[in-house]
């Protein structure tokens, strides 16, 4: 039996499968109370289908999860009226008005009518969408007021855990950053504990105090951002070529040089503590081999590179110029 | 029980701001009124037939209008489900029987009000019930529960393939319901494999049902059985509609 105060995840040998697709393989987790959690992946990584587990709309095939301290699947009830959900499809009914869903979700939690009422006038100041006219249908709101009333039901009934499935995804930039506003003041203030999926690393950088990387189902990766990036090295030096087989070629060239290395496609990674003065010994030696570079970059690690250096490959990241550039195999 | 008023008031608001998925069933029913009545009326004539064509065609509208009006709840789920709506709803404290069964409500209740305005109609061009106004109300009892047991089924098919083409081309079972029975003439007018399907065919009882209140008395036979077919085939809907809620979405408890 759980503490009111019991806000943490846990997550036991979890496997979801969908026919022969072990879709989650057998994940471990564990994320205490009143954590903003990120759960970093590329699409299709598993991301979705373990929130669905955790909200109990899927069971697990086999292992364990305790949302609050409540089993998700012999406790189903406790846990939905623990958690509040915003999936990464936003659920709104297009013909409603925002009012009308908000009424509706508070009640369907128990609150009385007036209740319902003075919770529904609060989350749209709350969220930006008190100045849209009333009778106004949800059907004409845009994708970013879509997203926002979507985090206003998710809100209605004071969640103690809050999943947030991709809450950014398609959103402006403006958009997304009121979301992440929102998400801190509500860990802040509120100590709600905040499972958050996104495929965007600056999201998962700027608002998680942990991460954990999901591939192909499996966790690769887990620690707080800056654990995760010390681990990789101190600075990356990324030499991008014209094709796949110079990079390789490259990778002989450097021979002992300082560094440790790893291919991507066309680009070669060095990993070094001194970075900035192993750069010109490379460039010569890449001359010397008659290998020209097209760019050459150095930077501290980001979260792209501890997927890199976990998986071998790149994040599909799809997000803005600002975020890792979309390269690899 | 508030959580069930809430989820029917919410699909009955729904279902009213889309006139165009109603009216075109009222439509119809009147249609099938008018010109069945016109068409077969002669029928009143033959031997062994007794009462008013007007008494005995009008189920046949009005269940056409209970069919009709019933796919409404279907589709309400088709957009629930495409939308997310109700995968929402799940993660509600709401129990599964109200989230299936609100728009299935609804949806009676819309169709009662069609087969109101179908009665009058009826009335206004000559209809006379043998059992009075109280006879009246018990058609709409069994529009209402055959209006409900076809919903069950619509809602069934909706949850099961997730797709409007679909789950509309599952409404079709409509056709053989509605017309593989005592459809235009009496049971005992029909011969050969056509008596026999309508008398296999739930529908020829909720038939004879409407018909002994509107043409003959309050035959309770007749009446009892019409009853126990809608009831019964109302729950059964009702509850594989549920049960396909549970199992398609795979929910924990």
């Amino acid at each position: 039996m759980s503490s009111p105060a019991d806000r943490s995840i846990v997550v036991e040998n979890l496997t979801r499968c969908y026919g022969d697709l072990r879709a989650v393989d057998s994940v471990d987790l564990q994320i205490d109370s009143g954590r903003i959690f990120g759960f970093l992946g590329p699409n299709g990584a598993g991301k979705t289908t373990l929130v669905k587990v955790l909200t109990t709309i899927l069971a697990p095939t086999t292992g364990r999860a305790l949302v609050g301290g409540h089993d998700v699947v012999s406790e189903g009830h406790e846990v939905r009226s623990l958690i509040g959900v915003a999936l990464q499809d936003v659920g709104l009914d297009s013909l409603m008005t925002a009012s009308e869903l908000l009424q509706l979700q508070a009640r369907l939690f128990g609150y009385t009518p007036e209740a319902a009422r003075g919770r529904t006038r609060l989350l749209l100041k709350r969220v930006g969408l008190d100045d849209v006219p009333a009778k106004k249908r949800v059907g004409a709101y845009s994708g970013g007021m879509k997203r926002r009333l979507d985090l206003a039901l998710a809100l209605v009934h004071e969640p103690a855990i809050l999943f947030l499935d991709e809450p950014t995804t398609g959103l402006d930039p403006v958009s997304r950053v009121e979301i992440w506003t929102e998400v801190r003041r509500l860990n802040r203030d509120l100590g709600v504990t905040i499972f958050l999926t996104t495929q965007y690393l600056e999201e998962a950088d700027r608002l998680a105090d942990e991460v954990a990387i999901i591939s192909r189902g499996h966790i690769v990766a887990q620690g707080s951002p800056m654990e995760l990036k010390r681990e990789v090295g101190q600075e990356v030096i990324t030499l991008v070529f014209a094709e796949e087989e110079e990079a390789r070629q490259a990778e002989g060239a450097l021979g002992h040089l300082d560094g440790a290395r790893q291919l991507v496609g066309r680009e070669l990674l060095v990993y070094s503590a001194r970075a900035a003065e192993l750069v010109p010994s490379l460039v010569r030696r890449l001359d010397a081999h008659g290998l020209a570079l097209e760019g050459l970059s150095l930077a501290q690690p980001s979260l792209d590179d501890v997927f890199l250096r976990a998986t071998g490959e790149r994040m599909e990241d799809g997000d803005d110029s600002h975020l890792a550039e979309k390269v690899g195999p | 029980m508030t959580e069930a008023l809430l989820l029917i008031r919410r699909s009955l608001l729904v279902a009213l701001r889309q006139p165009a998925a109603i009216i075109p069933n009222i439509g119809i029913s009147v249609f099938f009124l008018f010109v069945y009545n016109a068409g077969l009326g002669a029928v009143e004539n033959l031997p062994g037939f007794e009462g008013s064509y007007l008494a005995f065609i009008l189920p046949v509208a009005i269940l056409s209008a209970a069919v009709g009006g019933a796919g409404v709840a279907g589709q309400e789920l088709v957009r629930d489900l495409e939308s997310g709506y109700f995968s929402k709803l799940l993660l509600t404290p709401a129990r599964r029987l109200s989230i299936v069964w609100g728009p299935m409500v609804a949806a009676a209740i819309l169709l009662v009000g069609q087969v109101v305005l179908i009665l009058v109609l009826g009335l206004i061009i000559g209809l006379d019930s043998a059992t009075g106004v109280p006879g009246l109300l018990l058609v709409v009892v069994f529009a209402f529960l055959w209006g409900m047991a076809f919903a069950g089924y619509a809602a069934f098919a909706a949850l099961r393939f997730k797709n409007a083409a679909a789950a509309q081309a599952a409404t079709l079972a409509f056709f053989p319901l509605l017309f593989l029975s005592s459809t235009f003439v009496p049971l005992e007018f029909l011969d050969g494999w056509l008596k026999v399907a309508a008398t296999l065919n739930p529908t020829t009882y909720v038939f004879e049902g409407m018909r002994a209140v509107l043409m003959t008395g309050w035959d309770w036979r007749d009446v009892g059985l019409g009853l126990l077919v809608v009831v019964g085939t109302a729950t059964l809907t009702g509850a594989l509609a549920v049960r396909e809620a549970v199992r398609s979405t795979r929910l924990a408890r």
